[in-house]
């Protein structure tokens, strides 16, 4: 309880202007891996129904979660997903490179970039309610072991885009649930003030 | 890895027909039928069209004789993938690489109990054959070339499942402009190109070279660097369709690319500039180069060539002043060339101010009485050649005229609106004769360019059908400059010079005839000077000649002042000399001043007197020593035959005594001793003041004497105005005062005398009882004042009295003045052996 307690303490730390912060970048993000996406089936003529798996392993969503603890798993799933992104960038240039720089090529590097700013915004909000957490990604089950054709190693790279497009998605929907609990939070407590100012 | 080809082997026994069937196992279709015979070993070798993982083929074989067959082997199966066992979404082949224009068969094995779809190339869903009961396969035909990462072809399943391989359509490689040059003129550097692009991306598939056998790392560039020239080099490419090799052999000077200069400065000067750069290598220092210099200015592009050994600064001429310039160079081998070498970095100068000289003006004047003025560079001034046909003027043909030719020609007397005589010459000539009667002319010769509505000059002449004497002579001017005398004229105007002038002779009068000094052999020296002339007047005649002779000359004189500058530093030296020698002098004296004093100033002996004379003080009072007595005649008019001087004959005894003469004296003198001033001076002979006194009242009336030792003021002549006789008691001599120095600044003269008793003069000689220094000379008598003159220094001797002053001469009236500064000299003289006195 007493974990709890502070974890409700320092919850109460988090800047509604970092969280919305964290949320606009989220939003980019979200636009640009969707057209990362769309750019890769195009580039490959893969199917727009083709079906995709889950690559990050993260806890499942739960109501019962805390602010910290649904930043923790948000944290988690975009560290692993930039794990994800830079193994699949390396591996298709080695692979399947031909040195050209196109308009696929700049989308995955923005993309690349603006997970990273996520993640050091997400790690901020983090750190505000949770002290110096620093959270180490763990890429347990993200090895390649899988993709032994170069079919395969496409596919792989759909589920690795479409993982950060996911998880782009979740990241908005996560920051919006947190403004949407401080911005409760808020006018509740002003209500209980208001109500205690009447008694007095 | 895929395979596609089937080895089935058998043993057939004796039979050499054999008929082979190859069966797809499940649905035991036929695949493959084929009649052979075998000798020995037998051996098919078949290719299948799909992967031999799409499905289990089954393979039997039977020996034929004729018409008679054997029974059907068992069945051989060949195993595909599609095997109940293996229950997985399969595709093949996998990560095929194939050459364009292939046809290709691709499969899919779908799972148990899942339900094929389609077969998608691209977005192309393509035609499927049924292998067996979960394969599927499609072909395809005729591939073209795929994009960068392959193309797809993709099996899908009702459930949206699927699967596929990556195809790769290409080319193999095939190289070309395969070339080795050098740089560093030692290492090799291969060059070459791709003739296509092989489609082939990705580590795996990419093309790799070799030179030599040695593997090229090959990025961007298609280039190989090897470490020393080989002479002949083979370039490998190979990738997974194919390989193709290039050769080249050359000699290494034959390869040379030079690098690209770097470090470019300037010296820039208003219109022109030197580049200069430096080489990275030193081994250009001995290559024959070829370089080329691109100069822009406002964006206008000039290229300059230079050549040159191991080149690392050119002049770029035809340069603006004040104007910015950008260059860049580039260089490449003069003897072998080869290829330019990269352009160096740009290197922007400015170049310097300039004040132009004044241009060539020609103006031409056309019908409509407009004019034409023309200026350019002056052009150099040819002489046609004259004949009995006139002049014969000839050009160099002008490539780039298509036009005619214009030669004008004018008479060269002609100053003014001078009538003007032209042809038109075609365009292609390079000569014509003109007719001239005039005895010298001038003529120009004037390319009319087609775009151009100006002429252009091409070439000018200068001729005469007879050469004359100038009709005018130079305008001539004549200076002197320090000791020499510079000769300066001008050009005869054309009109005037009636041929051409060869050059210049130089005169200078002598009396009414001419002496050459120079004859000046060049039309363009117009100066001369004449050195070691000495103060006087000359005159210098300057003539210029032609070949037909000198014209009448022009004069101009000339006065030389003797050279002020030259005596005063004359002056100024000898002033120098004589500072230094005094210098000296005054060193040598101070050095010597014991010697000096010695022989010049000898101590006074100090009178011993017996008893006590300390109680005296005041003026001493000297009675002046016998060799002094002057005895004034009184009467001089009454014996003017007889001798007026006559020497007592007691001063030679007298001077060798050193007893002071005892009191009984006509005259004593007073003086103070100024150099022993600070001791109380006691007199030498007590109660002489009376005696002095008394003596003063006796007379003689002859003067007698042997020395002077008075001043003109303490020794008065009073002539007597009625004629005195002997009976007449002497009054001749008054010492109003005491002994006075000559630097009394007294003339005798009648007026004076008369003078001397006012009062002023009686007060002062009252108050002037002291000795001073005998540095003026009186004379002794107005008389005797012209005759003396100069000899009255020869009167007396200085030892009349005990004296540390010098007796100096002093001159006459006139001569004061010359006096005064031997005077001070000698008082400075005075001083320098008083201050030297211990």
């Amino acid at each position: 309880m007493a974990d709890r307690r502070t974890r409700s303490m320092k919850s109460s730390n988090l800047s509604r202007t970092a969280v919305n912060r964290a949320s606009m970048i989220a939003l980019q993000l979200q636009g640009e891996s969707s057209k990362l996406l769309e750019l890769y089936r195009q580039k490959e003529s893969f199917p727009a129904d083709v079906t995709d798996g889950r690559l990050v392993s993260v806890p499942p969503p739960s109501s019962q979660l805390d602010t910290r603890d649904k930043l923790w798993r948000l944290h988690s799933a975009l560290l692993q997903t930039q794990s994800l992104l830079e193994r699949a960038i390396t591996k298709e240039e080695e692979e399947l490179g031909g040195g050209i720089k196109g308009e696929y090529e700049n989308q995955r590097k923005t993309v690349k970039g603006r997970l990273s700013f996520l993640l050091l915004t997400t790690g901020n909000l983090l750190k505000a309610v949770d002290g110096a957490a620093s959270l180490t990604p763990s890429l347990e089950g993200l090895e390649l072991d899988g993709p032994t054709t170069l079919f395969q190693l496409k596919l792989w790279l759909l589920q690795v885009f479409s993982e950060v497009h996911h998880w782009s998605r979740a990241a908005v929907t996560t920051l919006q649930e947190l403004l949407t609990n401080a911005a409760d939070k808020q006018s509740s407590t002003t209500r209980v003030r208001s109500t205690r100012s009447a008694r007095r | 890895m895929s395979v596609k080809e089937l080895t089935i082997s058998w043993f057939g026994g004796a039979a050499s027909t054999f008929d082979l069937i190859i069966l797809r196992t499940e649905f035991n279709t036929s695949v493959f039928y084929v009649r052979t015979q075998h000798f020995g070993r037998h051996e098919w070798k078949w290719t299948s069209a799909e992967p031999l993982e799409c499905t289990s083929l089954s393979v039997r074989i039977r020996s034929r004789d004729g018409l008679a067959t054997s029974e059907w082997s068992k069945i051989n199966t060949f195993r595909g993938r599609d095997l109940p066992s293996i229950n997985t979404l399969q595709m093949y082949p996998q990560d095929r690489v194939v050459e364009v224009g292939s046809n290709m068969t691709f499969c899919c094995i779908v799972e148990e109990g899942k339900t094929f779809k389609e077969m998608l190339y691209g977005n192309t869903i393509m035609n499927v054959t049924r292998l067996s009961r979960r394969s599927y396969a499609t072909t395809l035909v005729n591939v073209e070339p795929t994009g960068v990462s392959g193309s797809n072809i993709v099996c899908r399943l009702k459930d949206l499942s699927l699967t596929g391989a990556v195809m790769f359509v290409g080319y193999p490689p095939l190289p070309s402009d395969f070339v080795c040059e050098t740089q560093d003129l030692k290492s090799a550097e291969c060059h070459w190109k791709e003739a296509r692009d092989s489609h082939l991306t990705g580590e795996r598939r990419r093309t790799r070279y070799s030179v030599n056998s040695r593997n090229c790392n090959v990025d961007s560039q298609l280039t190989c660097r090897l470490p020393l020239w080989d002479g002949n080099w083979t370039l490998m490419a190979e990738n997974s369709l194919g390989h193709y090799s290039l050769s080249d052999s050359a000699e290494l000077i034959h390869r040379v690319r030079p690098v690209a200069p770097v470090n470019l400065s300037s010296i820039a000067n208003a219109w022109n500039a030197t580049v200069i750069w430096q080489w990275t290598y030193e081994s250009y220092f001995t290559l024959d180069l070829n370089c080329q210099v691109e100069s822009t200015n406002h964006e206008s592009k000039t290229l300059h060539v230079f050549s040159g050994v191991g080149l690392r600064s050119v002049k770029l001429s035809g340069l603006h002043p004040d104007q910015a310039y950008t260059v860049r160079v580039r260089c490449g081998d003069q003897k072998y060339f080869w290829k330019w070498g990269d352009w160096s970095q740009t290197f922007s100068f400015k170049t310097q101010t300039d004040v132009p000289d004044p241009p060539d003006v020609w103006m031409w004047m056309n019908k409509d009485r407009t004019g034409l003025v023309v200026w350019k560079q002056p052009l150099v001034l040819s002489k046609p050649v004259f004949t009995n046909n006139g002049f014969f003027l000839f050009w160099q043909q002008n490539a780039t005229n298509t036009c005619n030719y214009l030669v004008e020609w004018l008479d060269t007397s002609c100053e003014h609106d001078c009538p003007v005589k032209w042809i038109r010459v075609a365009a292609g000539s390079t000569n014509v004769s003109i007719e001239s009667g005039m005895p010298g002319m001038q003529a120009f010769t004037k390319g009319l360019f087609c775009p151009s509505d100006s002429p252009q000059l091409i070439k000018r002449w200068q001729g005469y059908t007879q050469e004359l004497v100038p009709s005018r002579s130079v305008p001539l001017s004549v200076k002197s400059q320090d000791s020499k005398v510079v000769i300066t004229w001008g050009e005869i105007p054309l009109s005037d010079r009636r041929g051409f002038v060869l050059g210049y002779n130089v005169y200078i009068s002598n009396g009414s005839e001419l002496a050459l000094l120079a004859n000046l052999s060049s039309s363009e020296m117009r100066r001369y000077v004449v050195k070691g002339l000495s103060v006087g007047n000359y005159k210098f005649t300057v003539k210029s000649y032609t070949s037909a002779g000198e014209d009448t000359g022009s004069t101009a004189s000339i006065t030389l002042e003797p050279f002020t500058d030259a005596l005063i530093l004359e002056m100024l030296g000898a002033l120098g000399t004589i500072t230094i020698l005094l210098i000296i002098v005054t060193f040598i004296c101070y050095k010597k001043r014991n010697w000096v004093k010695k022989a010049f100033y000898p101590d006074i002996p100090e009178p011993k007197l017996p008893g006590d004379w300390s109680r005296l003080q005041g003026p001493l009072d000297v009675r002046p020593s016998p060799h002094s007595m002057v005895h004034i005649v009184e009467k001089p008019e009454r014996d003017f035959n007889k001798e007026t001087l006559v020497v007592i004959p007691e001063e030679e005894e007298y001077f060798e005594k050193d007893e002071p003469v005892d009191t009984d004296e006509p005259m004593s003198l007073r003086y103070y001793n100024q150099v022993v001033d600070d001791r109380p001076i006691r007199p030498r002979f007590p109660g002489s003041s009376a005696s002095s006194a008394s003596s003063l009242d006796s007379g003689h009336t002859d003067v007698t004497y042997t020395g002077i030792q008075t001043s003109g003021s303490s020794l008065v002549f009073q002539p007597d105005p009625q004629g005195s006789s002997e009976e007449q008691p002497p009054e001749v001599v008054r010492y109003d005062g005491g002994y006075k120095p000559q630097m009394h600044p007294k003339v005798l003269s009648d007026d004076v005398v008369l003078k001397s008793s006012n009062p002023f003069q009686e007060s002062e000689a009252a108050s002037s009882v002291g000795y001073k220094p005998q540095c003026s000379w009186h004379l002794d008598s107005p008389t005797d004042t012209a005759e003396t003159g100069s000899l009255a220094p020869s009167l007396g001797s200085p030892t009349s009295v005990a004296s540390t002053q010098f007796l100096l001469p002093d001159g006459d009236g006139d001569e004061k003045n010359k006096q005064q500064p031997s005077s001070a000299a000698a008082t400075w003289f005075s001083n320098l052996l008083l201050s030297s006195k211990p």
